[in-house]
């Protein structure tokens, strides 16, 4: 009998637990989108099964990360247009925690938005990560695609090439844009999952 | 307020004009030849993170034939690092882009060992300190010139919480007499640091649901009983940050990593890089040992949509392989294809269902019947086929639509309704009490529509479809739970083409009968023995009157149930005086009409109406201290945050199938046994009644319907075991635990 010496990694507080798979693991593609109520830049409530019927895309958003810069000189406002041009709705959320130097009060988010003529349905904020963690949002833009049955269909990158690089846009393949058009034709998600890459999402510790 | 450096994408970009004398001045060489003046090259860039110097190391001259070493140095400001080749949860790996004279090649970045980065629940892979990234080059035999002219375009991410993408273009001239050695030290610093190629020996991964089991044979002697760190060279198949376990077994290290909820890739082949954690100072980690392990078994499936998944033929296998093993723990791993193939065998084998025996019988009469008409054998068969598939289409596309609507809702919700199954018991105990005999539909109903049986056998074959499918409805087969769930989850054109398929299945053996002579020849002839067998068959409908009067009572309770029973007496009294001549039946059809009239206002509500349930009584079981509770999502989390092992039985009082499970399997002495030796918490979960929060946890696990039984524990996915349950399978489970 060889005894093993077992070296825990990580203290299992009560609440590590809760991320453990097998209790509450990350909603993964395939599997109904966790749902969720979270206040817009106004104040008012956003409850993502409100929009059943309708495909939902959730881009989780920071403004001071380099790579959603790169993204909102013109590429994520005009995806943002045409899917809310086909009906479908579009959420960015900010998990951003209140401390970082990244977070924005909802006005000054709100006000961000429309400087930067983006047309999401809605801003929300999500400042304790709670939602974040529920679609293990890993960096920012991190993309998702509800379908119209409230299933999660896409999550991953915004495109094909992980560089901060705007000159990469037109290279890249956008995969948002491709599943969108593959969601309105009824056909199935190409691909489903993507690497995606940007900054941390700035959660509040566990 | 975000800080001024939060709103520059780029760092401003400073030229020190630090010029490596070294590397760029031939020794003792005055004249270089050079027809033009050389271009300002840039050696190095400098922001306020990081310093980035294009750095050579070639001691022995670069004469053709030669290896040299070219790199990028990054020193990094305190706090702040650059990324690894797999940056783990966000970030990029520092890029490299080579333009080079011709005859000269570039190899790849010989990374250093990495070290871990948590950054709150998050965690990546990468350097601080100094760090030079290593390239080899290559310098052909048939190289002609001086020095060889390279040119890099390098872009690295550094980050601290914040991050900022830097770029910079760089040149340096390598003089090919001499020797370039100023940077020796950090380039044999940073190779030492590399980890060290290991051969495979019997070193294993195998994916596991949410899990990858990690075993690994040869490392270091000197690490053995030391914590160490696992970084796969695979972006986004592992959750850096999330708890993990490792254990060392003699010469032999095992780990358990989370897998990443969205990952992309399947590899068959993983190299990973494992070395020992939190090694002290800056740079590069401690020197770690590389591996490139074959990954045994399948990934579990990532994704249910794309049709082209390897796993679906496996599925697809499974499912022919008709062990009912325990399917995956959601639906995903089926595409449609299998899906399809599942709901067809789940078609099948319904046939072998109890709710489905009183349809059997009206079908071995309706075979007897036309015995020696062919034709009308394949008409009915068609007919027949054509009212099951088409039912099956229906009430799917009423359950897309209903859950569309936003209702939580499950296959099988048509018995959740009192009113469904009261409607059920009256049809069959019309059809019982017409086989015994107690009436003709000729005399009770309208000429025309009596008739219509008689005139129309296609019609009445079709109508009897329609009337299989809504009574075996509620046994889900295996195979089919996860065709079912998949289902739900599909566009709506794939959705009804497995719903379908699946009433395809069922009504096969039928259509197979009637088209095939051999079938029809075999049966017997039509005879005085089918008034015998026609008055035999109203038992077997009786039977079914009695099953759904007890899920009527499970529903609406007893009141219901008495209620109903008093209606079909008078529903019985009716139709037999509809059939009597004369004054007697006037007066008799009108008192029973009026009887039935009354009934239906006095206690029809009592059989539709739910009765409140009374949750939290538990059910004691044969072996001391094991019994069950009601479950609700609090109960199971709470017993799985105890780090007890619960054991969910979904049911539902009108799934015959659960029934069946709960009195044998579930009853069983060894398998209570086992329950009450791993202390395993056993909730049920009733489906009986609409209950959303089943509903949802149903979901979770890829299913749709009812019986599905699985097992939480604390730090493991949901194993899921199969419809029909075994009591060995079970036992297997359980010692899994």
């Amino acid at each position: 009998m060889q005894r093993r010496p077992i070296i825990a990694l990580a203290t299992l507080s009560p609440f590590a637990s809760l991320l453990l798979p097998g209790t509450a693991q990350a909603a993964s593609v395939g599997q109904p989108a966790p749902d969720f109520t979270l206040m817009d830049t106004a104040g008012k409530p956003v409850k993502l099964s409100q929009f059943k019927g309708k495909p939902v895309v959730l881009e989780w958003n920071n403004p001071g990360c380099p790579f959603v810069k790169k993204h909102y000189q013109g590429n994520m406002q005009a995806l943002q247009k045409e899917v809310t041009a086909q009906g479908a709705i579009w959420l960015a959320i900010n998990s951003t925690r209140d401390d970082s130097v990244d977070h924005m009060a909802p006005a000054q988010l709100g006000r961000w938005m429309t400087e930067q003529r983006a047309s999401p349905t809605a801003a929300l904020l999500d400042e304790d990560g709670k939602v974040g963690q529920a679609y293990a949002a890993r960096v920012t833009p991190h993309m998702f695609i509800v379908n119209a049955q409230g299933v999660l269909v896409y999550a991953g990158g915004i495109d094909s090439i992980a560089s901060a690089r705007a000159d990469d846009i037109p290279k890249a393949t956008n995969y948002v844009r491709q599943a969108m058009a593959e969601i309105q034709a009824g056909k199935p998600v190409s691909v489903a999952n993507s690497r995606a890459y940007g900054c941390s999402v700035k959660y509040q510790p566990a | 307020m975000p800080s001024p450096t939060e709103f520059r994408a780029f760092a401003v970009l400073r030229l020190l004009g630090a010029w490596l004398l070294a590397a760029a001045v031939p020794l003792g060489v005055a004249a270089q030849g050079l027809l033009g003046g050389t271009p300002a090259s840039v050696t190095v860039v400098q922001s306020d993170q990081a310093r980035a110097e294009i750095v050579a190391h070639a001691p022995d001259g670069a004469g053709p034939g030669q290896k040299i070493w070219v790199g990028l140095q990054l020193t990094h400001a305190p706090e702040w690092h650059t990324y690894w080749k797999n940056a783990g949860d966000s970030g990029l790996p520092t890029e490299l882009r080579w333009t080079l004279p011709p005859g000269v090649t570039a190899g790849d970045i010989a990374w250093p060992t990495p070290r871990k980065f948590p950054i709150g629940t998050l965690a990546n892979y990468g350097f601080d300190g100094t760090v030079v990234l290593p390239v080899p080059l290559t310098v052909s035999p048939d190289f002609k010139g001086d020095s060889i002219d390279v040119k890099l375009y390098a872009a690295w991410l550094v980050c601290r919480k914040e991050c900022i993408p830097e770029e910079g273009n760089f040149t340096l001239s390598i003089p090919v007499q001499g020797s370039t050695g100023s940077f020796g030290a950090a380039f044999e610093a940073s190779l030492r640091a590399a980890p060290k190629d290991q051969p495979v020996a019997d070193s294993r991964l195998q994916p596991d649901e949410g899990f990858l089991k990690v075993s690994l044979a040869n490392l270091p002697a000197a690490w053995r009983g030391k914590a160490l760190e696992f970084y796969p060279e695979t972006t986004g198949l592992i959750e850096p940050g999330a708890p993990w376990t490792q254990a060392w077994d003699g010469a032999r290290w095992t780990a358990r990593v989370p897998l990443s909820p969205h990952r992309s890739e399947s590899p068959a082949q993983l190299a990973l890089v494992v070395a020992e954690a939190n090694p002290p100072g800056h740079g590069p980690g401690s020197p770690g040992a590389r591996l490139d392990v074959p990954v045994q078994g399948a990934w579990p499936a990532v994704a249910p949509l794309p049709a082209a998944v390897p796993d679906a033929l496996q599925a697809a296998l499974d499912a022919n392989t008709a062990r009912a093993a325990a399917p995956a723990n959601n639906a995903t791993s089926l595409s449609l294809g299998a899906a399809l193939l599942g709901a067809l065998l789940g078609g099948l084998i319904l046939n072998l269902m109890p709710c489905v025996f009183p349809v059997l019988a009206i079908k071995v009469m309706a075979f007897a019947k036309h015995a020696n008409d062919r034709a009308a054998h394949r008409a009915n068969g068609l007919a027949y086929s054509a009212g099951v598939v088409l039912s099956f289409a229906a009430l799917g596309g009423l359950l897309l639509g209903l859950r569309a609507a936003g209702e939580q809702l499950g296959w099988g919700f048509q018995l959740q309704s009192p009113a469904v199954v009261a409607g059920l018991a009256v049809l069959f105990t019309l059809i019982g009490l017409n086989l015994a005999g107690l009436f003709e539909f000729g005399s009770v109903l309208p000429s025309r529509l009596a008739s219509l049986q008689a005139r129309n056998p296609t019609v009445d074959a079709f109508l009897t479809g329609v009337l299989a499918t809504a009574i075996a409805s509620p046994c889900t087969a295996p195979f089919m739970g996860a065709s079912l769930g998949l289902a739900i989850g599909l566009p709506a054109a794939q959705a009804l083409a497995v719903f379908a398929v699946l009433g395809l299945g069922m009504a096969l053996p039928y259509l197979a009968a009637s088209w095939i002579p051999a079938v029809a020849r075999a049966l017997p002839r039509p005879g005085a023995w089918m008034d015998t067998f026609r008055r035999g068959m109203a038992f077997p409908m009786f039977a079914t009157v009695v099953w759904l009067l007890w899920v009527l009572g499970q529903q609406s309770g007893i009141d219901g149930a008495a209620g109903l029973l008093m209606l079909l007496v008078v529903l019985a009294l009716l139709v037999w005086s509809l059939g009597l001549r004369g004054r007697s039946r006037t007066a008799l059809a009108g008192l029973s009409l009026a009887g039935l009239a009354w009934l239906g206002w006095a206690v029809g509500p009592h059989v539709t109406r739910l009765q409140e349930t009374t949750p939290g009584q538990a059910v004691a079981t044969a072996v001391q201290g094991v019994s069950w509770q009601a479950w609700s999502p609090e109960t199971q989390a709470s017993l799985v945050a105890e780090g007890r092992p619960v054991f969910v039985d979904f049911t539902a009082a009108w799934c015959v199938t659960c029934q069946y499970n709960k009195r044998t399997t579930l009853a069983d002495a060894a398998v209570l046994g086992d329950i009450a030796g791993k202390n395993v918490a056993l909730l049920r979960a009733d489906w009986t009644r609409r209950d959303p929060a089943v509903t949802a946890a149903l979901t979770t696990l890829g299913r749709n319907g009812v019986p599905v039984y699985a097992i939480y524990k604390t730090g493991q996915a949901p194993q899921v075991l199969s419809e029909v349950l075994s009591v060995e399978e079970v036992r297997a489970a359980l010692s899994r635990l």
